[in-house]
């Protein structure tokens, strides 16, 4: 299968990045909102994964500040953590891609819970305190929802990619 | 070369500030947005931007929720005509209530002057609409979609038909954001119903509640006291329902109890609240001080040729008697009197625990 042009890249690459934005938006009942997949760190770690040549570091940035204004956190708290968790996924990329999909799975947990921690360090320098266990439970939720991101998003790439070229 | 596509350019620079520096960097960016953010106000041009640009992702958010409304919309007759004919009874009983709440209203008014107290019952109010609520679970706000061109200010208390909801923390032109009773950084003021203690309740973040910390270990409060608002701070209107204290109990090796109470606020039901005008007992809170600054500074300038007026007015106004309408109800009228006067409406009419 030939490779897609990079405009349909980046197009899809943007795309996806928004419908992150508003899944992570989504009103959800309470019981599940604490449960939450993180989305915007799993979409940015897939394309970080997927598309080596793309540029993570700035729109993680860029979308974290959103995450911010969206989230009324202070202004950078996301930010920071999408950076931190986009740098630790490029840097071990070619260790996350050697494993088939469960195994990496599995091995990705740690990031999640370092962005579940950055986020509650950052909550708890600014004094705003809510320390319950529900906190690490998106880490949980996200590590379930990497191999079916993983899955559609391949489908998507691979329906689109046959009809383009 | 046959994984590259046409199109790829060998890029100017071959190769840029390395992963690291740059990860290193926008660390450091965003840690400086967090600091300056937590200081001071310089950041909230950006923040009402981007939060501007960001309405059609918010309202696509809300796209769902919106839908499932509308389905639970569709109501066969018969449950609408059984909801029309309870709500009919309802508005019946309330309108009777109502008549009588009218008589009451205006005999307390007839008390509160004869004992020359400043406090109103509020009557100023909008109805707003709750556009958005935050999805952070462990920040329990809400946009509502009335703004500053409304008149809606930073601290205007909001309340719905069961007690009050919170306060509201950021004013855009055409929305706010609500703060709720229930999230961690809110605190007020309140009044134990039974027995006229004033205390703090501050939000838990989750949905136990509120917490009602450092209370005496004498304290005189037990289970299904009803809290309501205080008037403390100048913050709420005084008298709403706050909430229900559900659990009391000391605090392990401290001289304090803790209690807990649900708030009494329907906070995840519903899409109206109320936004209450309680502006006038803080602009006369804020008249009183500036009023009382004026004079000090008037009586260090005046000291030498004005000392023999400035002791007789005190005289002649002594405060255990203060005249039926104090000085505080009508700041115009305060700054027209003598500067010494007016040392003392504000602290008097504040009912102090």
């Amino acid at each position: 299968m030939s490779r897609p042009s990079p405009q349909a890249v980046w197009a899809g690459y943007l795309l996806s990045l928004l419908c992150a934005l508003v899944l992570q938006l989504v009103e959800l009942p309470d019981a599940l909102s604490a449960a939450r997949p993180l989305w915007l760190p799993l979409m940015l770690a897939y394309w970080a994964l997927r598309e080596p040549q793309l540029p993570v570091l700035i729109p993680a940035f860029l979308c974290g500040l959103m995450l911010d204004v969206l989230y009324a956190s202070p202004f950078g708290q996301h930010a920071l953590g999408l950076v931190v968790l986009v740098y630790i996924v490029v840097r071990l990329r070619s260790f996350f891609i050697i494993f088939p999909l469960w195994q990496a799975t599995i091995a990705l947990v740690p990031a999640w819970a370092l962005y579940c921690f950055l986020m509650f360090w950052v909550d708890g320098a600014t004094q705003h305190e809510a320390e319950i266990w529900l906190r690490w439970l998106p880490a949980l939720s996200t590590a379930l929802f990497w191999p079916l991101l993983w899955s559609v998003m391949e489908l998507i790439r691979s329906r689109r990619g046959g009809d383009e070229d | 070369m046959n994984s590259l596509h046409d199109s790829y350019h060998r890029p100017l620079f071959p190769r840029g500030p390395g992963l690291g520096l740059r990860t290193l960097l926008l660390m450091a960016l965003a840690l400086t947005l967090i600091f300056y953010d937590m200081r001071g106000d310089t950041l909230k041009p950006a923040r009402a931007w981007t939060s501007y640009a960001l309405t059609p992702i918010v309202w696509v958010a809300s796209l769902p929720s919106r839908l499932i409304d509308v389905v639970r919309g569709i109501d066969s007759r018969s449950t609408i005509e059984r909801e029309n004919a309870t709500l009919k009874q309802q508005q019946f009983i309330l309108s009777a209530k109502l008549s009588k709440m009218d008589a009451l209203e205006a005999e307390n008014r007839r008390l509160r002057e004869l004992l020359a107290s400043s406090a109103h019952l509020p009557d100023q109010v909008l109805v707003a609409e709750i556009i958005a609520v935050n999805q952070d679970p462990y920040r329990h706000q809400i946009t509502l979609n009335r703004g500053s061109r409304d008149g809606v200010y930073v601290g205007q208390a909001l309340v719905d038909a069961h007690g009050v909801m919170g306060q509201v923390v950021d004013v855009a032109p055409n929305t706010s954001k609500a703060l709720l009773v229930t999230d961690p950084d809110h605190g007020m003021p309140v009044e134990i119903n039974r027995t006229g203690l004033q205390t703090i309740a501050v939000g838990l973040g989750d949905e136990r509640g509120l917490r009602l910390p450092f209370l005496p270990s004498n304290a005189d409060i037990k289970d299904g006291d009803l809290l309501v608002s205080s008037s403390l701070g100048g913050r709420f209107p005084a008298g709403y329902p706050v909430g229900t204290v559900y659990d009391v109990k000391p605090v392990a090796g401290e001289h304090f109890m803790e209690a807990y109470a649900y708030p009494a606020a329907q906070l995840n039901r519903g899409r109206q609240a109320l936004l209450v005008w309680n502006r006038g007992v803080q602009a006369d809170a804020d008249a009183a001080a500036a009023d009382e600054k004026a004079a000090a500074q008037d009586r260090e300038m005046q000291q030498g040729d004005d000392t023999g007026k400035a002791a007789a007015t005190p005289a002649a106004k002594p405060d255990a008697a203060p005249p039926p309408k104090p000085a505080a109800t009508k700041p115009a009228e305060a700054t027209a009197k003598p500067p010494a006067t007016e040392k003392k409406p504000a602290p008097a009419t504040r009912k102090t625990p």
